[in-house]
């Protein structure tokens, strides 16, 4: 059986491409610094349907954004907005760090709505986690964040358009506010951050 | 004997619904009407039955809290939990000092008083539900109609927030609670719902309208400046963030 669970499982992964960056095998066990958001202990579920702690995204630096994929007004800025830097970050840094979308949509944004909207914007695997939580657990990663929200008459957030990068340990090292500003204060942060990668 | 036996179920029943834990008061049923409106902003939000302390933690009651909970003391808590302000009218780890235990606590974090709150079997009020208690008066569920309220709350966000805090026990609003107004600030459970922020270059419009001298065209009272102050405060708020006039109190469903 568990050979043949041994074959079977590397043919599953292959059929779907690599496993996104929340999934692979996490750094070994360390304390997480003071200020680290990995201090928190919320449990979150990927669009792989894998459910993970924040801190197995230990040891890279995450380009972090809270979004809902219902959203019909800033959040595919906001998207465009980080495509745009994958872009135009050099390959030496790209390769160093993960971006990390996180709906505040609770009800909706299930795994699958995640993976449909991970096709529908041709989000990589290779960079991108995409995660769900619960409504509680939500509201706490955003509010360490300064991330505001609050749900319309029709089901739509108004929510803060805000772009945190996160260092390897998970800590908040720097953030860009709003939509369609220079990048070039946080592509700088980028580099700097991915030069403190451990992996 | 029958009708007899219905009134005495009938009034237990009620007894049940209206009757609230010590220490806390009952609030019945309601509907809340946000103060700010966007267009797209829900205009009522309907609000359960629900209990909240009849007045803010103390400091005497949080130092009962990090006896308990040593990772709350002041010199163990982690950073990304309180910032570096955290008790800081506190002597020490657990000496009040000068502060006292009548007192509301201040200093607290939005992670330390929701601890705190789960720790006693409550959480905190919602942003909705807090302001729905703040809303009555003293006489009047609707405290626009009750004058001698009106006064007291404008003479308090007035007045510059004294160096050393009064103690609790201010006077009892029409659901018995205390201290809503005239102390201190309170966490709310979702206080970043607010969209009144000060670096909103980018958010949705909805947040300029509300803080530019115009965007009050679009608030339900215009009256209700206090209501302003409250939401802009909020909202500038992070979960780690301490302040020196910044307390809270628990609610819990019934």
């Amino acid at each position: 059986m568990k050979t043949l669970l041994a074959f079977l499982l590397p043919c599953v992964l292959l059929a779907a491409g690599p496993l996104p960056p929340c999934c692979r095998p996490a750094l070994a066990a360390g304390q997480p610094t003071d200020k680290s958001l990995y201090l928190l202990d919320s449990t979150w579920t990927s669009d792989v349907g894998r459910q993970i702690k924040l801190g197995a995204l230990r040891g890279r630096p995450q380009i972090v954004a809270m979004f809902f994929t219902h959203c019909e007004y800033a959040c595919p800025i906001l998207v465009e907005e980080l495509k745009g830097l994958e872009r135009k970050l050099p390959p030496e840094v790209l390769g160093k760090v993960d971006f990390l979308l996180v709906s505040i949509d609770s009800k909706r944004d299930t795994p699958a709505a995640l993976a449909t909207f991970r096709e529908k914007r041709q989000l990589t695997r290779e960079r991108w986690t995409l995660l769900r939580g619960e409504a509680d657990d939500v509201r706490e990663l955003a509010a360490l964040l300064g991330v505001n929200y609050t749900e319309d008459a029709r089901g739509q957030f108004a929510h803060s358009n805000l772009i945190t990068l996160l260092n390897a340990d998970g800590e908040v090292a720097f953030q860009h506010a709003g939509l369609k500003q220079d990048p070039a204060s946080l592509i700088a942060a980028i580099e700097k951050a991915a030069r403190g990668a451990q992996r | 004997m029958r009708l007899a036996l219905h009134l005495v179920v009938s009034c237990i029943a009620l007894c049940a619904v209206r009757a609230a834990q010590p220490g806390m008061a009952a609030i019945p049923e309601a509907t809340y009407r946000p103060l700010f409106r966007g267009e797209k902003d829900a205009k009522e939000i309907p609000i359960t039955a629900f209990q909240l302390d009849v007045r803010p933690v103390t400091n005497g009651e949080f130092l009962a809290f990090v006896r308990e909970h040593p990772r709350w003391q002041r010199s163990q808590v982690k950073r990304l939990f309180a910032d570096e302000r955290y008790l800081a009218h506190w002597a020490s780890d657990l000496d009040l000092g000068n502060a006292r235990a009548e007192q509301p606590v201040t200093n607290v974090s939005w992670f330390a008083a929701k601890t705190f709150a789960a720790s006693r079997g409550k959480r905190l009020p919602t942003t909705a539900e807090w302001e729905l208690a703040a809303g009555a008066g003293f006489t009047e569920r609707d405290g626009a109609k009750d004058a001698d309220f009106q006064a007291e709350v404008a003479r308090w966000y007035a007045t510059p927030s004294p160096a050393v805090q009064p103690d609790v026990g201010g006077r009892a609003n029409v659901f018995g609670v205390r201290d809503l107004h005239g102390l201190v600030w309170e966490w709310t459970s979702d206080f970043n719902s607010g969209m009144v922020t000060g670096d909103a270059r980018g958010d949705s419009g909805l947040e300029r309208q509300l803080f530019c001298g115009a965007g009050s065209v679009g608030a339900k009272d215009t009256g209700n400046f206090a209501a302003f102050m409250r939401f802009g405060f909020r909202s500038s708020l992070r979960a780690g963030y301490t302040v020196h006039n910044l307390g809270f109190r628990c609610a819990k469903t019934p």
